[in-house]
């Protein structure tokens, strides 16, 4: 109890505590104003450093680069001193002194002069303007003046004022003598003012005229320096250092009002377009660097393109790397990686198939084709003869009905004309009766052309793989099934991708081909001779898009097929037909009544089994066929016995002892429904040519614009998670793991096989896999304005056309046709060697500009420009290898004609020039200096001699004046090594005398007086030169060769020599 | 209490972050390198060697073919007993062999001669057959012919060209500027005139006379690998060590069946006839 009480006062006793007075808030006040200041700072730096972290950039630029500029800079000015020094610059400035002391006296004169002008004009300037301005006041007075009587008082004011007297005082010269006074009326003021101004211009176009040759001199000087100092003079460098000290720390931007652009990417790339090749190693900063391809700059000016058209990423975000390079969540388009930069050429080059030095794009475009992924995935562009095909029919319909309609129209016309009231009414009908009939034919005249399109068309569609229709005729049956299971294990490099099949389902693919594929006969060929072969083989040009060998020991193009192990699966009657002439068909295919046509049907209407490009009709229909193999291998015009050689060198490109196990299941009925859905689900009527399958759709999803799919909408399967983990997850990444391994996504997935990916294994390397990502990546929707396109629609567009082609049909494969690109047959090891290198085709640099465009388009039809001895070049008959017959339709032929004309700038269509006809002793010279010794030309050129032309190494000169220009003519003569370097032809074979070219080698006497050009001579020569002048040049030449008979130079022995040596 | 003070700890240490960041210097690669100086040029020191040596050739040389010159009658004339000089063997020993120093001398340079290299065209053959240079030395191309030549070396590594030299024309002066082993030069008019030019960054080299004796002067001492190239027969190293003031002694020997080609496809492993297997034969697939 008692203890209660003292608690109880205890608790009374200790005094409750003021909760204000007894605790202190000061701490925790001073730790949040604490707080709100350092926020306050943090904010502040935010502001001005945190969110601009380009400040720091540019200041760290500006040091870096003036440091670099004062570095160089003495330097410069060491090589420019001595450039100065030079025997070249001090014979200029010994010029320039010479020319100014020429003009000198008379420069002096005219200088006082003019000092004297400018002294009186000072004077008189002034008082001539008040006095002007006073009598126009009084003038303008007098034209408003309403009376007679003021416009009298006004025209006598005028007179008294131009009478003056004007006080001109003119100050003495240098202070010496006296100052004089004028007292003028305001006419001779007027007259003595213009007189002065007038002796002004005369003294100062004098004087200019008389310095021309002295500023002539210092531009040459001028011009000296610049051409032989790399790099910037001193000048330049000073210009750059002061341009460095007035740097603006600022936010720089690329404003594109155009589409609305604004890029500031050069607030932190400060050194972009600096005209200094600035790299990462001169300025310690990768983002310092000046852009490294200045040429792309030049074409592609960045006040114009700005910098995210090209490259992707964020132009506008400046707050940091990873938002202004685009790398942030949710912006769609990052910046590319270094390896796909040419994905950003792809946007605006949609319709170019090959870009001058975007080589990642140019394999990427080559790679879509070539790999066959135009067999699935359609692609704007790609199938050109299918869509234009589609489009000309549709043409060809509506055109149809208009036609109708018309004669509809006509025949109501005429009825009501007929029973006209009047006979003006009447008058009128029949005239526009009349004009509908010539529409009609008009029509006419438009439909024949289309359906033209339509046969060339229909010819012009390639496909990838090789016909099934002819495997029976073709291919060893046991190896068909193995194939199917895993192409690349027969042959690694092989554009037929591996399919993941089943065995089962293998035997039902094979089953239906094998079933449904044609039973012609093949006529037995003997057998050829392959020693023959393989040097044929070698020589003819086949090795430009067929490669033999795997891997490292691969030799050739990767174009075609390689052909390594052929001999095991091929049967030799078929490949001789092949190699002889690849286009020749056992059936044609008529896609109206969608059959192979057969002999049987031919019968019925009592046709010849005959069908090719001139005989196309189907026999039953009246439509057009397909007649020949769909595909682009031409024909290299050989000899039955040639092909049989080849054909038995192929054979033994095999494995010695292989055998393949017998496939009894192939000839089961019952497994062919099957296959036919298993050849429908995986779409192998994209590549080739199947029974039934004919007018097959792509089964693949279009890719034209897959860049930029949503990201969402690309199925990453269950390896989403996995992606985001290691960074792939982005447009990028998909790509690449889906190319790498094409069912990743199904990884982990529990699926019924028909609903598993269908994409087979193309077998890519990874430069293949980076060239196609950076393709699919830059395949995007169009963001930019159609301004930014690059859609010309003068020549330009022939060259973007052309290039469809030439790609095509892999012309690049033997022909330079890019200066700097190598043809894939210059790269061979037979052809490094000096003798081989003649061998070589010709490079179709300049081409446009050196034949003729009706000729070109004639040799492509035919290059043998012969119809009756075919197994030759038409132009270069020394070549072992040969140029083929493509078969190409007017369609292509006009396409590449005016591609070549538009590489070289040739105005269409073309007009011979006229040519000076030669003269009889022009003729007598030219002959001379043709047979002289010292003149080359015959011992190269073919002169239809066949000894002779055995080892000529240029074209005859018969077929020059339907062949060539005469202007490019003279121009190689000058100088062929500018045109095509390395070429046989030498240059320095003339020489420039005065205004003309003068033969370089001793002259025949008869030449002495002529003053004539000797290259326009020669040129002239040679386009009027006729069978009979050069037969008369050869027995000319024969004289001087003393009768001897031509035989095999030891060069040719050498060749030989060679030939079968390996 | 505790909460406040968390959020106070919380703040501070932001602020303390914060300004440990703006502390932080970034990092950047400091002054740039300048370009590797170039090596100073090498000065004779007296001490230097020398490499000499022969050629040898066993085995039965092919037979000296004699060149057909009919294509151009001045030729013929001038020289009417030319003989092929791609392989000389004079009693068992080799000519025309480039010998030079393939490596070694990497930390040397050396200044190139003024003097002129000269190349004749006499006779429709060139004069010397094979030759060595220094890269941007001049070679000066004289002709001694009647007739018309064309130069046309056919490098890989140095720029192309072709000039046309009509008789008693002024010699031509030109230079290749990268080192490059072995240059082939032709004439496109005489297709069997050929000469090779070697090309290399340093003077040391040469070719085998007729005896087939070589000697290199001038050598800092050192380590060598030294290659000797032969147009036919290829190339061939050997590894000297060359003391000071010493003579080294070196042979090759080349034999007569080790043919070089470099224009050769090397195709095939072997060539398997097609009519001479059984089973896969074309005529059996034929017939199927």
């Amino acid at each position: 109890m008692e203890r209660e009480v003292v608690e109880l006062e205890n608790q009374a006793g200790v005094e409750e505590p003021d909760p204000i007075t007894s605790r202190s808030m000061s701490g925790p006040l001073l730790i949040a104003s604490l707080a709100l200041i350092g926020t306050l700072i943090w904010a502040l730096y935010d502001e001005v450093y945190g969110r601009r972290p380009w400040k720091a950039m540019q200041r760290e630029f500006v040091e870096r680069y003036t440091a670099y500029l004062k570095r160089i800079k003495p330097r410069q000015a060491a090589t420019e001193a001595a450039l100065k020094q030079s025997p070249e610059y001090k014979k200029l400035e010994q010029d320039l002194m010479a020319a100014r002391q020429a003009v000198a006296p008379r420069v002096r004169e005219i200088d006082r002069e003019l000092a004297e002008i400018e002294r009186q004009l000072e004077a008189i300037r002034p008082v001539f303007q008040d006095a002007r301005a006073k009598i126009g006041a009084l003038t303008y007075e007098w034209e408003v003046a309403t009376s007679e009587r003021a416009k009298a008082r006004k025209m006598r004011q005028i007179e008294e004022a131009k009478r003056g007297p004007f006080r001109v005082r003119l100050i003495a010269a240098n202070g010496e003598g006296t100052n004089q006074e004028w007292r003028l009326t305001f006419d001779e003021l007027q007259r003595r003012f213009l007189g002065l101004q007038e002796r002004k211009a005369q003294l100062v176009s004098e004087r200019a005229r008389l310095l021309e040759p002295v500023a002539e001199i210092e531009k040459k000087m001028n011009q000296y320096l610049q051409d032989h100092l790399v790099g910037l003079d001193q000048k330049q460098i000073d210009g750059l250092l002061r341009k460095m000290e007035t740097f603006k720390i600022e936010l720089k931007q690329i404003h594109v009002a155009d589409g609305d652009l604004v890029d500031r990417c050069i607030s932190c790339h400060v050194g972009i377009l600096e005209p200094l090749p600035l790299t990462e190693q001169i300025m310690g900063r990768k983002a310092f660097v000046s852009h490294p391809n200045p040429r792309l700059l030049r074409i592609h000016n960045p006040e114009r393109f700005g910098c995210s058209p090209c490259h992707g990423g964020n132009g506008r975000a400046t707050t940091s790397v990873v938002k202004a390079h685009g790398l942030n969540k949710h912006w769609l388009w990052p910046l590319y990686q270094p390896e796909n930069y040419e994905a950003g050429c792809v946007q605006c080059h949609f319709r170019d198939r090959v870009l001058e030095g975007a080589e990642v794009f140019n394999l990427g475009r080559d790679l879509y084709e070539l790999k066959g992924c135009v067999g699935c995935h359609r692609y704007e562009g790609y199938d050109r003869e299918t869509d234009a095909l589609a489009e000309v029919r549709k043409t060809i319909r509506q055109l149809n009905v208009e036609r109708a309609e018309n004669e509809r129209e006509i025949r109501r016309t005429l009825r009501a004309a007929d029973q006209a009231t009047d006979d003006r009414e009447a008058r009128r009908l029949y005239a526009l009766a009349e004009s509908l009939r010539v529409k009609n034919s008009q029509i006419a005249d438009r439909l024949e052309q289309l359906e033209l399109q339509a046969k060339y068309l229909m010819q012009d569609q390639k496909k990838v793989g090789p016909n099934l229709k002819e495997i029976r005729m073709k291919l060893r049956k046991e190896w068909i099934p193995v194939w199917i299971e895993n192409p690349h294990a027969f042959r690694p490099t092989t554009k037929m991708p591996r399919f993941r099949l089943t065995k089962e389902e293998v035997q039902a693919i094979s089953a239906y081909l094998w079933q449904t594929a044609l039973r012609d006969p093949v006529p037995a060929q003997p057998p050829g001779d392959p020693i023959r072969g393989r040097e044929l083989f070698e020589t003819r040009g086949c090795l430009a898009c067929h490669a033999i060998g795997e891997g490292a020991q691969a030799i050739g193009g990767t174009f075609a097929a390689n052909l390594s192990r052929v001999g095991e699966k091929v049967n030799y009657d078929y490949l001789v037909r092949w190699i002889h002439n690849p286009r020749e068909r056992a059936r044609p295919y008529c896609p109206n009544e969608r059959r192979d046509i057969g002999p049987e049907d031919y019968a019925k209407k009592g046709l010849p089994f005959r069908f090719d490009l001139n005989h196309s009709k189907c026999p039953s229909c009246g439509s057009e066929m397909q007649v020949q193999q769909m595909t682009v291998m031409p024909s290299l015009r050989l000899s039955w016995q040639e092909a049989r050689d080849i054909a038995s060198f192929l054979m033994t490109q095999r494995r010695s002892g292989v055998s393949y196990p017998p496939a009894p299941f192939m000839d089961d009925p019952k497994l062919k429904a099957r296959g036919a859905q298993l050849i429908r689900r995986y779409g192998c009527a994209g590549c080739h040519e199947i029974s039934g399958f004919e007018e097959e759709p792509k089964i693949g999803t279009e890719l034209t614009r897959e860049g930029s799919k949503p990201l969402e909408q690309l199925d990453f399967g269950l390896l989403a998670r996995e992606a985001k983990r290691q960074g792939w997850y982005n447009h990028k990444g998909f790509i690449e793991h889906k190319l790498r391994q094409p069912d990743i996504y199904d990884r982990g997935k529990l699926k019924a096989p028909e609903d598993r990916l269908r994409m087979p294994n193309p077998n890519l390397t990874e430069e293949e896999i980076r060239a196609l990502t950076t393709f699919l990546l830059g395949s995007v929707n169009a963001t930019l304005p159609p301004s930014y396109y690059y859609t010309p629609a003068d020549q330009r567009k022939d060259i973007q056309e052309g290039w469809w082609i030439i790609k095509k049909y892999n012309c690049m494969g033997c022909h330079t046709i890019l200066p700097g690109q190598r043809s894939v047959l210059s790269t061979l090891p037979r052809y490094q060697d000096p003798d081989w290198k003649d061998q070589l085709p010709p490079s179709l640099i300049g081409e446009g500009a050196r034949v003729r465009p009706d000729w070109l388009a004639r040799f492509l039809e035919n290059p043998a420009l012969s119809e009756t001895n075919l197994e030759r070049n038409g132009v270069r008959e020394y070549l072992k290898v040969r140029m083929p017959t493509f078969f190409f339709s007017p369609n292509e032929i006009r396409i590449l004609v005016r591609f070549f004309e538009a590489l070289s700038a040739q105005a269409q269509p073309y007009i011979e020039p006229k040519l000076e006809p030669i003269t009889e002793t022009e003729r007598a010279l030219a002959r001379q200096l043709f047979t002289s010794p010292a003149a080359p030309c015959l011992r190269c050129h073919m002169t239809g001699d066949p000894a002779h032309d055995q080892r000529a190494t240029a074209p005859n000169f018969l077929i020059a004046r339907e062949r060539l220009k005469p202007g490019w003519t003279a121009r190689w003569m000058i100088d062929p090594q500018a045109i095509s370097p390395g070429t046989a032809m030498p240059s320095g074979l003339f020489r420039r005398e005065g205004d003309r070219w003068v033969f370089a080698g001793p002259l025949p006497e008869a030449f002495r007086t002529y003053p004539g050009d000797h290259v326009d001579l020669l040129v002239r020569y040679m386009f009027q030169l006729t069978a009979e002048e050069q037969r008369r040049l050869l027995a000319a030449t024969r004289l001087t060769a003393r009768a001897r008979p031509p035989s095999v130079s030891m060069a040719s022995d050498r060749s030989r020599g060679r030939k079968g040596g390996t | 209490m505790k909460t406040w003070r968390r959020s106070a700890l919380a703040v501070i240490l932001v602020l303390a972050a914060l300004s440990l960041q703006c502390g932080k210097k970034e990092e950047v690669s400091e002054a740039p390198k300048e370009e590797a100086a170039p090596t100073t040029t090498y000065q004779p020191t007296g001490d230097e060697g020398a490499i000499a040596g022969v050629v040898n050739f066993t085995g039965q040389p092919p037979q000296r073919r004699r060149i057909q010159m009919d294509a151009d009658p001045v030729c013929a004339q001038k020289n009417p007993n030319a003989l092929s000089e791609e392989v000389i063997v004079n009693n068992g020993k080799l000519q025309n062999v480039f010998v030079y120093v393939k490596s070694g001398l990497e930390k040397y340079s050396f200044a190139v001669p003024a003097e002129e290299v000269v190349l004749d065209q006499n006779g429709c053959m060139y004069r010397p057959h094979v030759l060595g240079v220094m890269a941007n030395q001049n070679v000066k191309i004289i002709t001694s012919d009647p007739t018309n030549h064309n130069i046309h070396p056919t490098p890989k590594n140095n720029p192309e060209w072709n000039v046309n030299q009509p008789p008693g024309s002024d010699p031509i002066i030109r230079s290749f500027p990268r080192p490059e082993v072995m240059i082939p030069v032709k004439c496109n008019q005489h297709p069997w005139m050929r000469a090779y030019i070697g090309v290399l960054r340093h003077p040391f080299h040469a070719v085998s006379k007729e005896d087939g004796s070589f000697e290199i002067k001038g050598l800092p001492p050192g380590e060598y690998e030294i290659e000797a190239w032969h147009e036919r027969y290829g190339a061939q190293v050997a590894k000297v060590t060359v003391g000071p003031k010493e003579t080294k002694q070196i042979e090759f020997t080349y034999a007569a069946g080790q043919a070089y080609r470099p224009g050769s496809l090397r195709l095939m492993p072997a060539l398997v006839l097609p009519c001479c297997e059984k089973g896969m034969g074309h005529a059996s697939l034929s017939k199927r």
